[in-house]
């Protein structure tokens, strides 16, 4: 069998917006979900019970479906329900929104509660006022217990987004399954996929252990 | 809107045999996942640099391609290099293994080094062999502390079925794609699998906690 590279140069502008779409995805997806995550945390550290209830229903949900159906969940349940049109990419936002914000309450309630009531006490004891405890004790060691439990979670955003391709979000694998079908050179237009995301996901995932390491707390 | 789940009453043994292929979708590729994973991690752990260096290469590949696109170049692109077409059941089983085997890996890596290294050299000393101290003193002791780390391999596995439907393998997902399609009650048949996946996932995590607190203490030194 013969291949043919020409047809992944001639596209490459094409794949390189499917990639623009899949990296601005992630972005927004995570700017929106660090939030949605803190409220979720909070939410279930309420001392209301039916909103500590609802707060848990909503995560465990979440992280119990395949993201794929939540997707088309999304897609053909929410507009009925909410009588509105949304457009593919204000879905996936939503959908990729409530799965990551699910995941990310879990890595902000291990962060809150990792830190004992003791640390609050001694920072009190040597005369330090509240918000400076929170901002010179708690705070500091939360991010460093936080941050790279957030950073494994954006790698995983970053390739769950392929995903948004079976709603037709113009994304890196759905600009390609495109051409695949338009082209015919199946293996020469996957490999390229591939390659991109590999390029892309690599040294994402090189910084993540990279951040494992540097905030590896040691107690 | 009136709901109308009659669709889903009468298409059960359809969506029981979709339920069938999830289950042996999810198991296989998690039981082919953990092995390959095992392998890797003492691969890493006891064999030559070059050979941690190769194996890193790949776990770090996978930890940075979608497995969606691991899926569909294996059940496209592949089987175009090799010049043999690909059934979709073991394309997917074998796309989410090598997936899963690189989460795996790590895992049962970081179970290996938390095993003290005084172990092994006591296994030594006792007289056994250097692969005979791994299989039967530290391998086990790796796997039972990180039980809730593989446990959660399993949830995802089930999970990453769903995503076997792209390359339409008859599983839940897929077959309710179909279902929706034909009935043109999307509402009532998503979220009726959404239930069934979230009755799946969420026992195994919490079934898996508890055989933790169970063997916990094995896995401690």
């Amino acid at each position: 069998m013969t291949f043919d590279w020409s047809v992944v140069l001639d596209n490459l502008p094409l794949l390189l917006q499917g990639a623009l779409v899949t990296v601005a995805l992630t972005v927004a997806t995570m700017a929106l979900a660090i939030p949605g995550g803190l409220l979720l945390a909070a939410l279930r550290l309420s001392p209301v019970a039916v909103v500590r209830a609802a707060a848990t229903a909503f995560v465990e949900f979440f992280r119990a479906t395949p993201l794929i159906l939540q997707l088309y969940w999304t897609f053909y349940v929410l507009p009925v329900f909410l009588d509105v049109r949304l457009s593919a990419w204000t879905t996936a936002l939503v959908g990729l929104t409530c799965n990551i914000s699910a995941f990310n309450s879990e890595t902000f309630r291990a962060g809150i509660t990792s830190l004992r009531q003791g640390q609050w006490n001694a920072g009190l004891a040597l005369g330090m006022s509240r918000p400076q405890v929170f901002f010179k004790i708690v705070l500091p060691q939360a991010v460093m217990r936080v941050l790279p439990a957030l950073a494994s979670t954006w790698v995983s955003l970053f390739k769950d987004t392929s995903l948004v391709s079976v709603i037709a979000v113009a994304d890196l694998s759905y600009v390609a399954l495109r051409l695949r079908a338009e082209t015919y050179r199946i293996l020469e237009v996957l490999t390229a996929m591939a390659a991109l995301y590999w390029l892309m996901g690599y040294p994402q995932a090189k910084l993540v252990d990279w951040i494992h390491r540097r905030f590896k707390v040691v107690e | 809107m009136a709901f109308d789940f009659s669709p889903i009453l009468g298409a059960w043994p359809f969506l029981a045999k979709a339920l069938w292929i999830t289950l042996l979708v999810s198991l296989l590729s998690t039981a082919f996942g953990l092995l390959l994973g095992v392998l890797v991690a003492m691969g890493r752990t006891y064999g030559p640099g070059l050979l941690d260096a190769v194996l890193g290469f790949y776990v770090d590949s996978m930890r940075a391609i979608p497995v969606l696109v691991v899926l569909i170049w294996g059940y496209f692109a592949f089987p175009l290099l090799v010049g043999r077409s690909v059934d979709a059941v073991t394309a997917a089983v074998i796309a989410l293994g090598l997936h899963l085997a690189a989460y795996a890996a790590e895992t049962i890596r970081a179970g290996l080094t938390s095993v003290r290294p005084g172990q092994m050299r006591a296994a030594l000393a006792i007289g056994m062999s250097r692969p005979q101290a791994i299989r039967t003193v530290v391998l086990p002791q790796a796997l039972i502390r990180m039980l809730p780390a593989l446990g959660s391999l399993l949830v995802i596995a089930i999970k990453d079925s769903a995503i076997a439907s792209v390359v339409a393998v008859p599983e839940l997902m897929r077959q309710s794609q179909i279902l929706a399609g034909k009935t043109y009650r999307p509402f009532e048949i998503y979220t009726a699998a959404m239930l069934v996946y979230f009755c799946l996932c969420y026992p195994v995590a919490r079934g898996v906690d508890a055989v933790y607190r169970r063997l916990a203490p094995l896995g401690s030194s």
